[in-house]
């Protein structure tokens, strides 16, 4: 476990290489075999392992250089789901939405693998990353279960089992993130019973991350999520979330998203300094990790440096205030 | 008498395989600067041409150009009215899908143009009944993510409003006769109702044909209120989530019913008899000539080829109903 305050992450993923989003096409085409794939997808990990302990992070990610889409990469390797049809996501961006065709049974674990290999490659914890129950139904479609429910705790189940061979294979940190939760606020409650599922029973802490949305229509029924720290994108919202917290006190673990992962330009530290100060009148110092917004995989690799490059020297400035300061 | 069909929203912009994606490919061209603005628009002519057609092929009453040109529900206004920019992307109410925030930066101003030059276009296309659709004025004024002109929430709509009566009198002049109001905002926010009510009361003026219509949530708690809405007819969806409106339904006695019963959210493909189940149901408050039967929203939400497939089954289950014969 990290010793610091004001520890220091990423949301999960970051962007690709041109040589990877190459290969990956060409791959799609046909032209690359997976083997092939697979060496290159090894090479952009142990090169983002590298980056992240060359700028200072303290619990790092494998980066998802293996993944495209975070329900997608599930949904192909799970029984019960088959890959559907283009469907536009905005402008001219189109992904394969998943479709749950059948009752859905994982016939292997899908993350450990990576896992493993990314964490041989550094003495720094590597978090192991799932997609939540919740997300993983509401970014499908649903044709076999009779209930949104009756999926949801479907995948649960192998959502659970996912991160027990996570833990298993030494995973200190799992991160279960659920952007979709508040899609229809009133089924919070049904996103919470999974969660329940998926982390009865882990020693390892665990996380989930919430974006874009509107996190004020599940505020506070959403500090019921059974995890140990709720992971929010702040900055691309001006911090406004923060405000809920004066009325209902903030009683997890704080990830803290004090750069915004869909600008090109990186904000300056000054800046990102005062997100994480921001952040201190609610949570405390141990309690609060500040980091991007958002997974980064959307921006090139220089703009995913820069953007952890501001994460961790601000936060350094913020230390050193607070080592001046009495206890 | 058949029991009429229609559609709402936006119609999937490309399909499976590569004759489907020209749209696809032209954008990325246009990106890269291989092919001009002008070359383009052609593309988007021509997807909108075979859109129309393709609703029409699978025998629709009532259609619409498909919003081959829309990034999302907000972009037609957003990019063309004054005082308003596309400001930070945000989900689109449940759906995994993204639009652009509205910015207000200054009062609203239109020349009530803004989808004249396309209605034209799909006028010179469509054998069937044609509509036009706009972005509901309470949704436009809600979904803002910043407003720097206005004091309120209630200027806001009211000048969206009065814009939005501009170019319904725009499509008016050129030659619509209906227009879809596209407002989910008055369902997802039914505190607002009072407010929309008065929003509607500007836009009753400008043509005779309004459709308000409503999905993603059902309008039971509005539902009586809607139905004094200065409008002719009311869409609502009955699929996305459990909904008493079946038993209401007489609440809208003097107004068109377009009921949306094909879920178009869902790729699991309802048969011609759950449809004509539905449209059963509705008929024992509801006549004949004043229910249409639809998509719950946008079938943009699908894949092309199962949106084609959920069109066929809306005109088989509406045949069904009066036992007309299917078209082949």
């Amino acid at each position: 476990m990290t010793q610091n305050i004001l520890p220091t992450t990423t949301v999960g993923s970051f962007g690709k290489p041109d040589y990877l989003t190459k290969a990956r096409a060409q791959q799609a085409r046909g032209k690359l075999g997976a083997t092939e794939l697979e060496e290159l997808e090894r090479k952009a990990t142990v090169e983002w392992i590298r980056r992240q302990e060359e700028i200072g992070l303290d619990v790092l990610v494998d980066g998802e250089m293996y993944r495209g889409d975070m329900v997608a990469y599930f949904a192909e390797r799970l029984e019960g789901f088959k890959i559907g049809g283009l469907v536009r996501s905005y402008g001219n961006r189109y992904y394969h939405k998943p479709v749950i065709a059948g009752r859905v049974s994982r016939p292997k674990a899908m993350t450990v693998g990576w896992f493993e290999y990314s964490q041989s490659l550094t003495s720094k914890p590597v978090k192991g990353m799932l997609t939540g129950p919740y997300t993983l139904l509401d970014w499908s479609y649903n044709e076999a279960y009779p209930t949104r429910r009756d999926a949801v705790l479907a995948l649960a189940e192998i959502v659970r089992d996912e991160a027990r061979d996570l833990e298993r294979a030494g995973a200190k940190y799992i991160q279960i993130d659920e952007p979709a939760i508040h899609a229809r606020p009133e089924e919070i409650e049904i996103a919470i019973e999974a969660m329940g599922i998926v982390t009865a029973g882990l020693s390892a802490k665990t996380i989930s991350h919430i974006c874009y949305g509107d996190f004020a229509a599940i505020y506070p029924q959403v500090l019921d999520l059974p995890v140990d720290q709720l992971d929010l994108a702040m900055a691309n919202y001006g911090y406004r979330w923060l405000d809920l917290f004066d009325r209902n006190p903030f009683t997890k673990e704080l990830a803290i998203g004090i750069v915004d992962v869909h600008a090109h330009e990186t904000e300056t530290v000054d800046v990102a300094a005062e997100g994480i100060r921001k952040g201190l009148r609610y949570v405390r110092a141990e309690n609060l990790w500040p980091h991007p917004d958002c997974g980064l995989k959307t921006r090139t690799v220089d703009e995913c440096v820069e953007k952890c490059v501001a994460v961790v020297e601000a936060t350094k400035i913020v230390r050193k205030e607070l080592a001046k300061v009495p206890a | 008498m058949t029991l009429k069909t229609t559609v709402i929203g936006a119609y999937p912009k490309i399909g499976e395989g590569l004759d489907g994606q020209e749209l696809r490919r032209a954008l990325h061209r246009r990106d890269r600067g291989e092919i001009s603005d002008a070359d383009l628009d052609k593309v988007y002519d021509e997807v909108t041409r075979s859109t129309i057609g393709e609703i029409e092929a699978a025998g629709v009453d009532v259609v619409n150009d498909g919003q081959i040109r829309w990034d999302d529900l907000l972009a037609p206004f957003a990019r063309t009215w004054s005082g308003v920019e596309p400001g930070p992307l945000e989900r689109f109410y449940d759906n995994n899908t993204y639009y652009r925030q509205p910015v207000i930066t200054g009062p609203i101003v239109t020349d009530g143009r803004s989808l004249v030059r396309d209605f034209t276009f799909a006028r010179g296309v469509a054998k069937a009944q044609l509509k036009a659709a706009v972005p509901g004025p309470l949704t436009f004024a809600t979904l803002t993510s910043r407003d720097d002109h206005f004091g309120s929430l209630e200027d806001r709509v009211l000048a969206a409003a009065d814009a939005t009566a501009r170019e319904i009198r725009g499509l008016k002049d050129a030659g619509a006769r209906m227009v879809d109001i596209e407002d989910p905002a008055v369902v997802a926010s039914p505190r607002h109702i009072e407010l929309a009510r008065e929003a509607y009361g500007r836009l009753a003026d400008a043509a005779h044909a309004l459709a308000l219509v409503s999905y993603f949530f059902p309008p039971d708690a509005v539902l009586e209120s809607l139905a004094s809405f200065p409008v002719a007819a009311i869409a609502i969806d009955v699929r996305s989530r459990d909904t008493t409106a079946f038993e209401r339904l007489d609440a809208f006695r003097d107004k068109y019913v377009l009921l949306g019963v094909v879920d178009a959210r869902n790729t699991r493909l309802e048969t011609a008899a759950e449809v004509a189940g539905y449209a059963e149901r509705a008929l024992k408050l509801v006549p004949l000539d004043h229910l249409r039967l639809a998509p719950t929203t946008s079938l943009e939400y699908l894949p092309r080829d199962i949106a084609r497939a959920k069109l066929a089954v809306l005109v088989e289950g509406a045949r069904l109903v009066t036992g007309e014969k299917v078209p082949a």
